[in-house]
């Protein structure tokens, strides 16, 4: 999860700055050309790497090729390791470029930060050449949605298992920040699931989903949703999917917007002795919105494109 | 920071360290984190599956055309209640009276401003969409519905007909009975009751396999009804639901139910010489499928179909009738070819509904949906009907409605149900409202709904009589004809106009409303007077025979509020009041008709959540007098207060609450709907675990 990000990523910079300075001549193989691994060629797979083409004729100010490689149509992965940056589409691709040779730059992208902190160490790779743009919004910008979205809302339910339990605190510190009551019960087993979401839903106004494996399924999709809104409480989802099932509302980044943030990425990178920057959150985002979901519940929002723009400023972005 | 990831920094560090000194290290050997690394992608850009769908989606109480009360889990809980109709006591403008009278007993007289009678058929009821009323009298059999209170997520009551959305019978009011989804479920419940009167058990399991998520509901019930009737009942039943994801776009559910069980019937003050105390036997079962697929984002196409089958078999012999005759004619009372006579009165209904519906919304601002559907009913009662054949009743119906919001302070609705039926033939229910939102939390309607209320059997088919042979040529037969229908009769009618509000002051949610309800055409009981027999059969009663026909108008204006105040977060109050009176506009209405419902009714809920796992809740019901119909007598000022305490207690394998009821705390003598039925103070405890 991004978490905190201000801290995280001071944290993180820290690390990479301490790392580089002493590790230098180990990262150095500047890459000259760009290989896409697709985990599968899934319509966002397809449609990122479209948009990351068309960003980089658009930038003008680099020649980098591009080659595409589909994961479920090769036997073996085989990159021209010395001279090419990996970007890696979904966790699959992911796992397979973290094998290469462990001077080959890696970009991740469709990947949740959880999974990518797993393959970082499990690949014995180095931030610096291995790093990505999770699929996790930073928890200030979820919650500003939440503060656009529903004004009046105050106690925010967050139903935490195994996956998502460590990120409590950092959803307290930066929930407590943007002036949230977080409420929080955590799970172990998914038979507890009801029992404790009813119980968060007495007291909460709105609930906050946190991408769990346990918790936040296409097994629990129906009673979370259900249950939310037989108690009349909105769900804040993660991604856009979940507000098309029944979610109020999400902050998500789309393919094109990935792309554009990868593109930049890999432009700057290569004009920086090819070392990648610490793994980050999606830049550029969009908002989902249920209207029908709204109108139901009886809550009044506002047209998307305002709602974005809300909070574009409220991040300082144009 | 996050402790994994200042872990996963220094490790870096020193693994780079390592990696530099060209010595391998694992680093996860070395530092043995977890990492949740099950979390993919398709955990974000997965489809799921749409829940939330459009037809799922009812309108906001706000936007709503006619005024609504929700009797959700946590008040069904708290209320303490076994049986369904005492939860109406929470709904302003309703009556709830237990009555143990002649047949069916006990059961509920529930109706919404007044017109109630033992066998009340003014109101539409369904569970989860599948209407329950019985054919035979329009009313619901309440005991013997194959429900367990545990499983119904919510109670939604349309105040005010609603014809439009639910067709004829929808006339007073709307019951909406929905039950838990199995994937909201826990996997095993078991729930025992033990107190006066009553002793029950259930066990339910829930699980999931794949695609498909179900729940298994069994479960007894002793009763031993009101004090000093004979209303027992002993009743066994089980209901199963599953619900099969398909795929993304369709859905289906099953539903499966059947009660069997054993009942009371019959008090001799009431009849002491052809329907004696006895016992009966009772069985029924449904069985319901649905098909839900989504055609689109904005879109909802939704066939359903169920069959379901209820008998109910008594039978009676009369006392011996040779002293009664006598008091006529003892030559006539000599000359019965038998001492007492018997009585089939075996009755079984059956009910195949088949609908269609399809939602869809159209821009922002339209959503609309509109269906057809075809029903049969049959009816075989012998004795009530006067023949042994089954009886088919056949029913089409075309119905929409649309919602329009072309403001987000204004929105219309306007709707319309066309049926066709065969009693009455083609008639059609329209309804409008306007409603006008100033601001999120203040909502203002005007409304104007009709409805028609089809006569039912008791009013439309009943030839319902006592006869006995003689072995003399004139007479023949000794007859008392209780009912004769001529049949004919024309549907009642109801136009009811109303102007309400809905909204939040503060902790205080707030549902007030004037209404003013025409009712014409009424149906009632009353003499026929063309009824002849030929000269060879003897009419006892030749001035008290009875036929359904149409029959006076009335009006019934008043207010009703309903409020519930969150005081803090561990208190709430619910308070509920409704005042109306009952004018007849055209003469021809039955004698009480005016009385049928009380002035004054208040309900009030108080209940709070202590720490430690304890909570209480205490209610107070109020209605002032009162005389109901068919059946009915005068009935004083009734007060009741129920009191409700509860523990609930969790360890790693089980989440469970024992709880304490008792209701009419203070022991106060009150009568419901006859002044036979009469209810002292009772206590129960109950234990629910769920693992």
């Amino acid at each position: 999860m991004l978490k905190h990000q201000k801290k995280w990523v001071a944290n993180l910079l820290a690390s990479f700055t301490l790392a580089l300075v002493l590790f230098v001549p180990y990262f150095a193989q500047a890459y000259t050309g760009i290989t896409i691994v697709m985990s599968a060629p899934t319509d966002s797979n397809l449609e990122f790497v479209e948009a990351f083409k068309l960003e980089l004729m658009n930038a003008r100010s680099t020649n980098l090729r591009v080659k595409v490689i589909d994961l479920s149509e090769v036997e073996k992965l085989v990159v021209a390791e010395n001279s090419e940056l990996v970007i890696a589409l979904g966790v699959r691709a992911l796992e397979a470029s973290s094998k290469l040779k462990l001077t080959t730059p890696v970009l991740g992208v469709f990947t949740p930060l959880p999974t990518f902190n797993s393959l970082l160490v499990n690949s014995k790779r180095m931030l610096g050449n291995f790093s990505a743009i999770v699929l996790d919004q930073p928890y200030s910008r979820r919650f500003s949605l939440i503060k656009t979205v529903l004004p009046e809302a105050k106690n925010l339910g967050v139903l935490l298992g195994p996956d998502s339990s460590s990120d409590m605190d950092d959803i307290r510190e930066v929930g407590e920040s943007a002036q949230f009551n977080i409420l929080q019960e955590s799970i172990q087993l998914q038979t507890d699931l009801i029992p404790h979401l009813t119980t968060l839903l007495g007291v909460s106004d709105a609930l906050m989903a946190v991408p769990d494996s346990l918790v936040y399924t296409r097994e629990t999709v129906q009673p979370i949703l259900l249950t939310s809104y037989r108690h009349q409480k909105p769900v804040f989802g993660f991604s856009q999917s979940y507000v098309r099932a029944g979610a109020l509302a999400a902050v998500y980044s789309s393919s094109k917007q990935l792309a554009k943030q990868a593109a930049e990425i890999s432009i700057k990178s290569q004009q920086l002795s090819s070392i990648l920057p610490p793994p980050q959150a999606p830049k550029y985002f969009s908002v989902a919105l249920n209207y029908q979901v709204a109108r139901s519940l009886n809550i009044q929002i506002a047209d998307e494109n305002v709602i974005n723009k809300k909070m574009l400023a409220l991040e300082g972005q144009p | 920071m996050d402790s994994r990831l200042q872990v996963v920094c220094f490790g870096l560090l020193l693994a780079s360290f390592v990696a530099h000194a060209d010595i391998q290290l694992d680093a996860q050997q070395a530092y043995p984190i977890v990492f949740a690394d099950n979390l993919s992608e398709d955990d974000y850009l997965g489809e799921l599956p749409k829940v939330l769908t459009v037809s799922r989606l009812s309108q906001s109480i706000a936007d709503s055309p006619s005024a609504v009360t929700v009797i959700d889990r946590a008040t069904i809980r708290a209320s303490g209640a076994v049986d369904i109709p005492e939860l109406f006591r929470l709904v302003p403008g309703m009556y709830v009276g237990a009555n143990a009278g002649y047949v069916y007993n006990t059961n509920y007289a529930v109706s919404y401003h007044g017109m109630n009678t033992a066998y009340p058929g003014n109101m539409q009821v369904l569970i989860n969409g599948r209407s329950v009323y019985t054919p035979l009298f329009g009313g619901v059999k309440w005991s013997e519905l194959p429900i367990a209170l545990m499983d119904i997520e919510r109670i939604e009551v349309t105040r005010g007909p609603n014809a439009a959305s639910y067709g004829a019978n929808a006339f007073a009011a709307t019951v909406n009975i929905l039950t838990s989804t199995p994937s909201e479920t826990p996997a095993n419940t078991v729930l025992a009751t033990h107190g006066n009167g009553r002793n029950e058990a259930f066990y339910r399991h829930a699980g999931k396999t794949g695609d498909l998520a179900y729940r298994v509901t069994t479960g007894y019930r002793q009763d031993d009804g009101l004090d000093d009737r004979n209303d027992f009942k002993r009743t066994r039943f089980a209901n199963a639901q599953a619900d099969y994801q398909l795929n993304l776009n369709n859905y289906l559910e099953f539903e499966f139910g059947l009660t069997e069980g054993a009942r009371g019937e019959g008090n001799a003050q009431e009849d002491n010489i052809v329907f004696l105390p006895r016992t009966k036997q009772m069985n029924n079962y449904y069985g319901l499928a649905r098909w839900k697929h989504q055609l689109s984002e904005t879109s909802d196409f939704q066939l359903q179909a169920y069959h379901s089958y209820d008998r109910s078999d008594d039978e009676t012999t009369s006392v011996n009738l040779r002293p009664l005759i006598a008091l006529i004619s003892p030559i006539l009372a000599a000359s019965l070819v038998s001492d007492s006579i018997y009585i089939n009165n075996e009755v079984i209904t059956e009910r195949t509904d088949i609908e269609a519906q399809h939602i869809f919304g159209l821009g922002a601002t339209i959503r609309a949906v509109w269906g057809a559907s075809v029903r049969q009913d049959t009816t075989y009662a012998p004795h009530y009907l006067g023949n042994k054949k089954t009886d088919k009743f056949n029913l089409q119906r075309l119905f929409g409605h649309v919602e329009w919001r072309p403001h987000a302070m204004w929105t219309l609705n306007t709707g319309a149900m066309l049926e066709h039926n065969d009693f009455t033939g083609t008639d059609i229910s329209p309804r409008a409202s306007l409603n006008f939102k100033p601001h999120p939390n203040h909502a203002l309607r005007l409304g104007i709904s009709s409805a028609l209320r089809t006569p039912n059997y008791v009013e439309e088919k009943f030839n319902q009589k006592y006869a006995i042979a003689t072995t003399l040529v004139v007479p023949r037969l000794v007859l008392q004809q209780v009912l004769a229908n001529k049949g004919n009769v024309n549907p009642e009618q109801i136009i009811s106009r109303d102007l309400g509000y809905v909204g939040k002051l503060g902790g205080v949610q707030l549902d007030a409303r004037i209404f003013s309800d025409e009712i014409t055409e009424v149906i009632r009981l009353d003499e026929r007077t063309d009824f002849t027999v030929p000269a060879d059969v003897l009419l006892v009663n030749p001035t008290n025979v009875d036929t359904g026909l149409n029959s006076g108008s009335a009006k019934v204006e008043g207010f009703e509020l309903q409020t519930n105040w969150k005081i803090g977060t561990r208190t709430n109050l619910l308070l509920n009041h409704s005042h109306m009176r009952i004018r007849e506009t055209q003469n021809g209405l039955s004698r009480n008709f005016t009385k049928s419902m009380p002035v004054n009714t208040l309900s009030a809920m108080l209940t709070h959540d202590f720490k430690n796992g304890w909570d209480a809740s205490l209610a107070y019901y109020q209605s002032s007098e009162t005389t109901q119909l068919g059946d009915g007598d005068p009935v004083g000022l009734t007060r009741r207060c129920d009191v409700r305490v509860a523990r609930k207690f969790n360890t790693s394998r089980w989440n469970g609450e024992v709880s304490a009821v008792v209701e009419n705390l203070f022991n106060t003598h009150y009568e419901e709907f006859a002044d036979y039925n009469t209810l002292n103070r009772r206590a129960r405890v109950n234990l629910r675990l769920d693992f």
